[in-house]
């Protein structure tokens, strides 16, 4: 019954939330609704059982990747709000016209139906396993997985994140010349 | 309700607006939105799959290490962001043509 009511609550967040993200027409907004549908995303890992990735997502995005996200906004946007001409449809220039909108929505109208295509095939063959309903804590085993069997992703992930760190320092480092 | 058929359909819905969003929009920010999304979508995949059909907690790990991509190719992204803003003082991203000749 909780499992029930937090998977339509969440499907329901992150549902909404993407289309808002899609739709919106201030990019500031668009970053709260990304926010909307990470915390949704984040309720459906908990509905699988997987508490140990939900509290990551919301500790990696919500804390991090969308406060970096808000950080550009803030950093990066003025003008283009205020001195480029409004497109057909209402939107700053920046955020798309008429003729991107409708390659986007053409794009997306096929994918959605190949998909469903394809989705309808597997849904109705696929062996599902034994499902419980008591979820252990993932915590211990992901520890023991991490360290065992999958210790390369592991460093080279710590070397990506270092090579990452300083490249972006590199990257958006203040410049005297030029 | 919950089954396997509804978590794909979700993840199916994140990344079809990831990509809209990808094409529509002109904005690098916005462009890098819609990326997260798809993401979020690959990660939810892997997630549902290993419930219900592997169980087993080795798309538990795979969604680990895209959330450690994300944020890397977040940081990096929005890095370039900045400092193509210093040099062009826009991020329309028509506006992008260094390479062009």
């Amino acid at each position: 019954m909780f499992l029930q009511f937090l998977f339509i609550a969440s499907a329901f967040l992150t549902l909404a939330c993407t289309i808002a993200v899609l739709v919106t027409k201030n990019l500031m907004h668009s970053c709260v609704f990304l926010l909307g549908t990470l915390i949704g995303v984040a309720g459906l890992y908990a509905t699988l059982g997987a508490d140990f990735v939900a509290v990551t997502q919301i500790m990696v995005y919500m804390g991090g990747v969308v406060i970096l996200m808000l950080f550009a906004v803030m950093l990066t946007g003025g003008k283009d709000f205020v001195s480029r001409a409004q497109t057909l449809l209402g939107l700053p220039a920046t955020m798309g016209n008429k003729w991107t909108y409708g390659l986007g929505l053409l794009v997306g109208v096929v994918f959605l139906l190949t998909n469903v295509k394809l989705l309808s095939n597997i849904i109705t063959t696929l062996p599902t396993a034994e499902i419980n309903n008591d979820f252990p804590s993932t915590v211990s085993r992901l520890g023991h997985l991490l360290v065992k069997d999958h210790v390369l992703a592991f460093e080279i992930s710590s070397v990506l994140l270092l090579g990452a760190l300083v490249g972006a320092a590199i990257i958006a480092r203040p410049r005297k010349h030029n | 309700m919950m089954s396997l058929a509804s978590y794909l359909i979700i993840s199916l819905v994140l990344f079809v607006v990831g990509l809209v969003v990808m094409i529509a929009r002109k904005n690098i920010v916005a462009i890098l939105l819609g990326i997260e999304l798809i993401l979020n979508a690959a990660a939810l995949n892997f997630v549902a799959y290993s419930r219900y059909v592997t169980n087993n907690l080795d798309g538990h790990i795979f969604s680990l290490f895209i959330i450690v991509v994300a944020a890397a190719e977040a940081a990096v992204g929005l890095a370039i962001v900045i400092r193509f803003f210093q040099i062009k003082e826009t991020i329309h991203i028509d506006e992008a043509t260094q390479l062009r000749n």
